[in-house]
């Protein structure tokens, strides 16, 4: 039978006092880092880790929504990458990601937006990468459920439509990139907390866990919303970085009713259908920090009154289950990768707000060589802190966004 | 959740009347010699702390003032303000 | 049909009042008072639905919504949970999930090949080769779902919306929560009842068996207490009560949310309930605990309480010979009270050896009622529904199979924890009762009863009281002792009984089913253990075991229970799954309630309208784009540069500030020296946020001494008195700031016969000599209308900004609409004016400026005085930081080369690398050629440069332009200062 009893990611086992590399969080991003140091590098001593179990958060808390049409050069590139890997990990870990290349539909409201619009479908033709404009008839062609009457809040002028993406099944990815990382003997450690890293002539020398010290040479944060507090906390670094919940609900299954992810700026609202036939929908953050991954009467309510209007079959739906995860937010939208920059030995990889998911793999690749050779990869530099003081933000956002005072 | 602010002015409210206005920085520095570390942490960096923090709210839909209040980032509930601060 | 039962005190049908409706297109009737389920019970339908994964035949099982059984398609609406759906007259009920029908379904087959399909089996097939996982998706997406949802479908329906506020909300209107409210209430409190069910009376409403308050009390049946609860709780004005209402959601600071299903005489299908409490009593009592062995499923198979439902409250016996296998006294009562209702009884088996209420014994020895103590069903025979029955002995040692065609299994009770856990309170497992309990509360939130892990009614009783004057004490109406003196009444009373722990039958578990609704087994929860996967949560992911519609309901208690047992982990780490929230799948429609538009309108939306003006939302506003469908706006454009029109600026931000510090506070936030600003007239500016990114332009008029009166972009109006208010917010200066955009309306007069327009309708010289090119003006239209004009040149052409109140714009456009008459003067829209403004290259903000772009990257650095370092100037820092770098965008103008067409807004300007992009350009009927702004790398910006201009579906081919001097039309300006 295809069946093995096995443990997917290896039996527990103690954790050593030292380790080449430490990796704190063990999420996608976390496991796509060692699985690559692992396979690529020939780095098999790492510990990942987790205080909970690996995927407790964003990774497991996410829609699942892959695409690589964003809005600057240099962001695409990335992307793109990330999303040319969902095959190729399938393949690679022996693990079905369930990459359902379904494309995404996103909805334009205004002759503004269709402008904007123009720029990103450019910017993704230009990189190779497939999103088109198209109007109002031919969005409900693709999505016979759209409402693209008149008559509501935000009347429907177009979308971008952009094929290559889709929605992989995010525990999947979490438990076979688990997988592929343990057979090459990375370690990993759940229900294990990280508690301090000490340093020594800004050197990074040691990681404090809640199962005692480990030494190290290099440590990685990339614990998604909880990274910005720990990299505080553990360094001192301040980070332009704000914390909020972000949320998502499902409905019950239905049979096939959305081909295609569709989402909309104006009503902050994305919906796609899951293999299981629930309509998963989201995007509201509500625009002040907390660590609390509630979610919100406010906002499932806004939830199903956007539905309402622009795929006004839902009305018949009922919503199922709602969650929070954490986005840990940027004024320019863009991730903050950087590495032996402030401590050596120090690497960090935040920032994501809600994109980490999509940028996984991509990002563990270079993130790998990153650590591996000390030497950043160019794909990475636009990503450094520093951006900030110089006055460089990457304008991933063409507005100004709402989550700090700066607007 | 369902966050209650207090208004120094018009007292416990429902917390969407309310815009956030981040961590409390003090006020603006000096601009004489303000090098780009300094002015960028003061602008852009903040501290995330998962815990009680002191921070800045407007009273949106409201009276229109800014103030400060004590909030746990872990529950996301208010906490008193001690009369006392340093 | 079957007959009905009709005798009892407790049925809350009308046998006489037949309810017709369409199930599988033929005709049949239910009666007043059934519900969907119970009608169709009532027509010998024992399969409702077939099962998700392996379509396998389901029926009635808890009659309270715990698990999709009965899911079914009503009035073309899915997914309806058709056992607390009240039956109508003419729904048409479907079956969903079928190949075929649910009584022969094609795709049953698929049950047997449950060994192909182990836990988590999706993620290690279907990929070997990569070009199989496509179609194969295909498939699984055809099979997974439930109901089907046409994508034109209209819900039908009224959906209505309340937000009441009150000092007590008590979730559950059973006993405990009746005397909780009963007791708030006496204490002078609000108090709202939230009860799922159409009636008030939870456990207590459907038994006949005995109620004994005490030894000097009368003895009554708990049905009549239930109603005695009832007239209290209707007796006390202060209880508001929303029965069929149920509780989905509870947040900080007691927020509760429920939705209510509207009776025949209410005005609504169903409305959204929120509820901001000061005090909160989760009331909520129990479920049954499932019992879980081989087909356990089985339509047939059905616990206590919906065995005892179906025929004390709808009068229909729910089988005819019965095997009972249970764990707790409630089966003994039921078994009792169904035998006399005329259903054959075969046998008890009852999972506890002892411990059972001896009174209930006894009677079932005058019955000769076999029970045999510590058995259990280990085994549902029978292809479709219930033929017998295996059971054995807890220990496996013993077995024996009996016939019977209903099979009444429960494993025992336990405490709706749902509500506790969503409001954030941490439940603990209680090795005594076998239940979570609440364990740490937030502050104002109090358990009754089976939250307390008590049983004894007239403990739940009191512990109702005592959680009512708790809520009591949170609303300050209350004293600690009186709560005192009760609890200790309370200890005199039983206290929780002992309670049973056995999960499963001592099986194997192949078709012995944790979870109902994704069809996840003993075995499949087993090999995820194997898998690595041990925590619930984890498992949960990995079987989808309690992610279906019937919310966590039927693993949700055994799933820890059994994780924990399998591994052999002590009590301690028995943790309950996460419950999420809605507690009951709530309709999109129910929460979406009465939709509303809130865009603005301004006060000449009727009058734009009118003159055909095809309106867009532009930001909160609905502004009108445009007056014809020529979408280049020819004769708009074309009538300004040579006539005169008519523009409805009404949403531009307006504000007065004053007071002594007011002018301190223009120098914080304009980028300009206010204070070189000279009363009577104006000065344009920009505001900057903290990075030297322009926010904001506007045009600033000095009123008098630190009295100002300023205008702001449309986009930026509602955030300007919070922006100001901000950046001040250290300083304790002493301002005021009005937002005056609603109160004041624009119109702007434009083009060159705009002061011919202008001067009939005014008394005051309005010559270019009088009034001049920027300058300020303030006068009376007929000694009455005070308007405040303003030379300003946006479009490129003479104007007059008029500002005139609100109430009175309607009047002033008329008037000028009459003047202009003779020169045949036209509205124009927003496009044209955004045509006319780019050929002046006059930017607007967000369309020549993204996030990123600062003051001096679109070209407005003259505006910026940096000797005022004092002020703190928002950006002025950033700006001289930024002043070094060469490479930021700059702001340019450019032509098309060779009489090209303009190319798309948003093309890109490349070379290898992206290196600008365009932000307007268009075919320019003024200059006869296409020209544009485009922001680019600053090295680009240099006259002369060529632009490679990339535009979307280009194919790679490129056009191109030109750098050009800005501004393109009239750069002398002299047509603005005419």
């Amino acid at each position: 039978m295809i069946f093995k009893s096995k443990p997917l990611w290896g039996e527990k086992t103690k954790l050593k006092s030292s380790y080449d590399v430490v990796i704190i969080g063990g999420g996608l991003h976390s496991l796509a880092t060692a699985y690559y140091l692992a396979k690529e590098h020939g780095i098999t001593d790492i510990a990942i880790i987790e205080k909970n179990y690996i995927g407790f958060g964003g990774a497991g808390r996410n829609t699942a929504i892959v695409r690589a049409n964003q809005r600057t050069q240099h962001n695409v590139p990335l992307y793109k990458e990330a999303l040319d890997l969902w095959p190729v990990l399938t393949k690679e870990l022996d693990y079905n990601l369930m990459f359902n290349n379904c494309g995404n539909l996103n909805l334009m409201h205004s002759e503004a937006a269709m402008k904007a619009a123009r720029m990103t479908i450019a910017t993704a033709q230009f990189h190779g990468v497939e999103s088109h404009l198209i109007d109002a008839k031919e969005a409900k062609e693709l999505v016979p459920a759209l409402n693209i009457s008149e008559n509501i809040t935000f009347p429907i002028h177009g979308a971008m439509f952009h094929p290559p993406g889709g929605i992989v099944r995010h525990d999947a990815v979490v438990w076979g990139l688990a997988k592929g990382a343990a057979k090459n003997g990375v370690e990993i450690h759940q229900h294990t907390e990280a508690l301090g890293i000490e340093t020594k002539n800004n050197k990074v020398c040691s990681v404090t866990t809640s199962e005692g010290k480990i030494n190290t040479r290099q440590v990685l944060i990339s614990a998604g919303g909880y990274s910005a507090a720990l990299i505080h906390d553990m360094l001192g670094i301040k980070l332009p970085i704000s914390v909020l919940t972000i949320q998502a609900m499902v409905t019950q299954p239905l049979k096939p009713l959305l081909d295609h992810v569709v989402s909309s700026g104006a009503y902050h609202c994305y919906a796609n259908q899951t293999l299981k036939g629930e309509v998963a929908t989201g995007a509201h953050m509500d625009p002040w920090p907390n660590y609390t991954t509630l979610n919100t009467a406010h906002y499932i309510k806004h939830q199903a009154e956007a539905l309402s209007e622009f795929l006004p079959c839902l009305r018949g739906v009922r919503f199922m289950r709602i969650w929070g995860g954490l986005a840990d937010m940027t004024p320019d939208m863009a991730p903050i990768m950087d590495g032996n920059n402030q401590v050596e030995g120090f690497f960090m990889d935040c920032g994501w707000g809600y994109f980490g998911f999509k940028s996984c793999s991509a990002v563990g690749k270079y993130m790998a060589q990153f650590m591996a050779t000390d030497q950043c990869p160019d794909i990475f530099k636009p990503f450094a802190l520093k951006r900030y003081e110089e006055h460089r933000l990457m304008g991933e956002t063409a507005a100004l966004v709402n989550y700090t005072p700066d607007n | 959740m369902a966050l209650t602010i207090t208004c120094p002015v018009c007292g416990k409210r429902n917390g969407y009347e309310f815009k956030y206005g981040g961590e409390e920085k003090g006020p603006r520095p000096e601009e004489k010699d303000l090098n780009p570390q300094a002015w960028c942490e003061y602008v852009h960096m903040n501290k995330c702390v998962a815990g009680v923090q002191e921070e800045w709210w407007f009273h949106k839909d409201g009276c229109g003032s800014w103030f400060t209040i004590l909030r746990d980032t872990t529950t996301n509930l208010e906490q008193e303000k001690k009369e006392a601060k340093k | 049909m079957m007959n009905r039962l009709d005798h009892m005190p407790t049925l809350k049908i009308d046998g006489f009042r037949k309810i017709g409706f369409i199930y599988k297109k033929k005709k049949y009737y239910g009666v007043e008072g059934d519900t969907v389920a119970t009608a169709l019970y009532a027509n010998g339908i024992r399969i409702f639905a077939r099962s998700l994964k392996y379509h396998r035949p389901r029926g009635l099982y808890s009659l309270d919504g715990e698990c999709s059984n009965t899911c079914m398609e009503v009035d073309n609406i899915p997914n309806v949970r058709c056992e607390n759906t009240l039956l109508k007259e003419g729904m048409v009920i479907k079956e969903q999930n079928v190949k075929g029908s649910a009584e022969n379904d094609m795709m049953s087959f698929i049950d047997k090949m449950d060994w192909m399909m182990p836990a988590g089996f999706y993620y290690n097939t279907m990929h070997k080769p990569a070009s199989i996982w496509p179609i194969a998706m295909k498939q699984i997406r055809k099979a997974a779902g439930l109901g089907t949802l046409s994508p034109d479908f209209e819900m039908p329906g009224i959906y209505d919306e309340i937000f009441p506020t009150t000092d007590v909300c008590i979730i559950g209107g059973g006993p405990s929560g009746m005397m909780a409210a009963v007791a708030a209430a006496k204490k002078g409190l609000r108090v709202i009842i939230m009860e799922a069910r159409p009636w008030l009376g939870g456990f207590f409403e459907y038994r006949s068996s005995q109620y004994k308050p005490g030894k000097d009390k009368g003895s009554q049946s708990l049905h009549d207490r239930a109603l005695e609860l009832d007239r209290e709780v209707n007796a006390l004005e202060n209880i508001r009560v929303f029965t069929h209402t149920s509780m989905v959601g509870a947040y900080n600071n007691n927020l509760i949310t429920g939705f209510q299903i509207g009776k025949e005489s209410d005005l609504f299908d169903q409305r959204y309930i929120e509820i901001r409490a000061k005090s909160v009593v989760v009331a909520t009592g129990c479920i049954e605990r499932p019992l879980i062995f081989d087909n356990n499923e089985r339509p047939g198979v059905m616990q206590i309480g919906c065995a005892l439902r179906l025929a004390n409250t709808y009068g229909l016996l729910p089988g005819q010979k019965a095997v009972f296998s249970i764990g707790h006294d409630l089966g003994l009562e039921a078994a009792l009270e169904l035998s006399s209702l005329g259903l054959n009884i075969e046998l008890i088996a009852d999972i506890r050896e002892d411990g059972q209420n001896p009174e209930l014994l006894q009677k079932l020895e005058d019955k000769n009622i076999t029970l045999l103590k510590g058995w259990v069903a280990c085994k549902a025979n029978g292809k479709k529904r219930v033929k017998n029955v295996e059971l054995s002995s807890i220990d496996g040692l013993a077995s024996k199979t009996v016939s019977c065609d209903l099979i009444v299994a429960s494993a025992g009770m336990t405490p709706v924890t749902g509500p506790v856990t969503i409001a954030q309170g941490k439940l603990k497992y209680d090795a005594h009762t076998g239940f979570f309990l609440a364990d740490k509360l937030p502050e104002k939130i109090h358990v009754t009863g089976r939250l307390l892990g008590l049983d004894n009614p007239l403990s739940i009783e009191t512990s109702g009281t005592i959680a009512g004057l708790q809520a009591a004490l949170d609303c300050e109406n209350c004293s600690i002792k009186e709560i005192g003196d009760i609890k200790k009444s309370l200890k005199n009373l039983p206290g929780p009984t002992r309670g049973t722990k056995l999960v499963t039958a001592p099986v194997k578990g192949r078709k012995s089913f944790i979870c109902f609704d994704e069809d996840t087994t003993i075995k499949n929860i087993k090999q995820a253990i194997e898998k690595g996967f041990d925590v619930p949560e984890l498992i949960k992911r990995f079987t989808s075991a309690g992610t279906g519609p019937g919310q966590g309901g039927i693993p949700g208690h055994n799933l820890p229970l059994y994780v924990a047992k399998y591994q052999a982990l002590p009590d301690i780490s028995i943790k309950p799954t996460t419950t999420r929230p809605p507690l009951v799948p709530t309709l999109l429609s129910t929460y979406a309630g009465t939709n509303h538009i809130m865009l603005k309108q301004t006060p000449m939306d009727k009058m734009q309208r009118e003159d055909g003006g095809i309106f867009r939302n532009i930001g909160v506003w609905q502004r009108a784009r445009y007056f014809s469908n020529d979408l280049t706006c020819k004769k708009e454009i074309e009538n300004i540069r040579s006539n005169v029109g008519m523009l409805d600026a009404s949403t531009l931000g307006k504000f007065r500030i004053h007071g002594p510090d007011a002018l301190k506070a223009l120098q914080r936030v304009f980028v300009s020296d206010m204070s070189k600003v000279q009363q009577g007239r104006m000065k344009y500016s920009a505001m900057c946020n903290d990075d030297g990114c322009v926010i904001d332009d506007g045009v600033i008029t000095k009123l008098g001494e630190n009295d100002y009166y300023f205008t702001t972009s449309t986009g930026r109006a509602g955030q300007t008195v919070e922006w100001i208010r901000y950046h001040t917010r250290y300083d304790k200066w002493n301002f005021h700031i009005v937002n005056l955009t609603d109160s004041m309306g624009v119109i702007n007069l434009a083009g060159p016969n705009a002061r011919k327009v202008l001067a009939k309708i005014v008394d005051m010289d309005i010559s270019n000599e009088a009034f001049g090119f920027s300058e300020y003006k303030e006068f009376n239209i007929k000694d009455c209308i005070p308007v405040r004009a303003m030379r300003l040149g946006f479009v490129g052409e003479l104007s007059y900004e008029l500002h005139v109140p609100s109430s009175y714009m309607l009047s002033v456009w008329l008037m000028l609409k009459d003047a202009g008459k003779e020169f045949r003067i036209q509205n124009f829209g927003v496009e044209a004016q955004n045509v006319l403004r780019m050929e002046k290259c006059h930017i607007i903000l967000g369309q020549e400026s993204e996030q990123r772009t600062n003051l001096l990257d679109v070209g407005l650095e003259f505006l910026w005085d940096r000797t005022k370092a004092d002020a703190k100037t928002i950006g002025a820092v950033a700006l001289s930081q930024a002043e070094k770098d060469k490479d930021r965008f700059k702001l340019v103008g450019f032509k098309m080369e060779e009489n090209g067409r303009a190319p798309h807004d948003g093309s890109l300007i490349v070379d290898e690398k992206v290196r600008g992009y365009v932000c307007t350009a268009r075919d320019s009927f003024s200059l006869n050629e296409a020209v544009g702004m485009a922001l680019v790398d600053g090295p680009l910006s240099k006259i002369g440069t060529r632009l490679e201009i990339y535009e979307d579906e280009c194919n790679g081919k490129r056009i191109y332009g030109k750098v050009v001097e800005m501004p393109f039309y009239d750069p002398e300006g002299s047509r603005m200062k005419m």
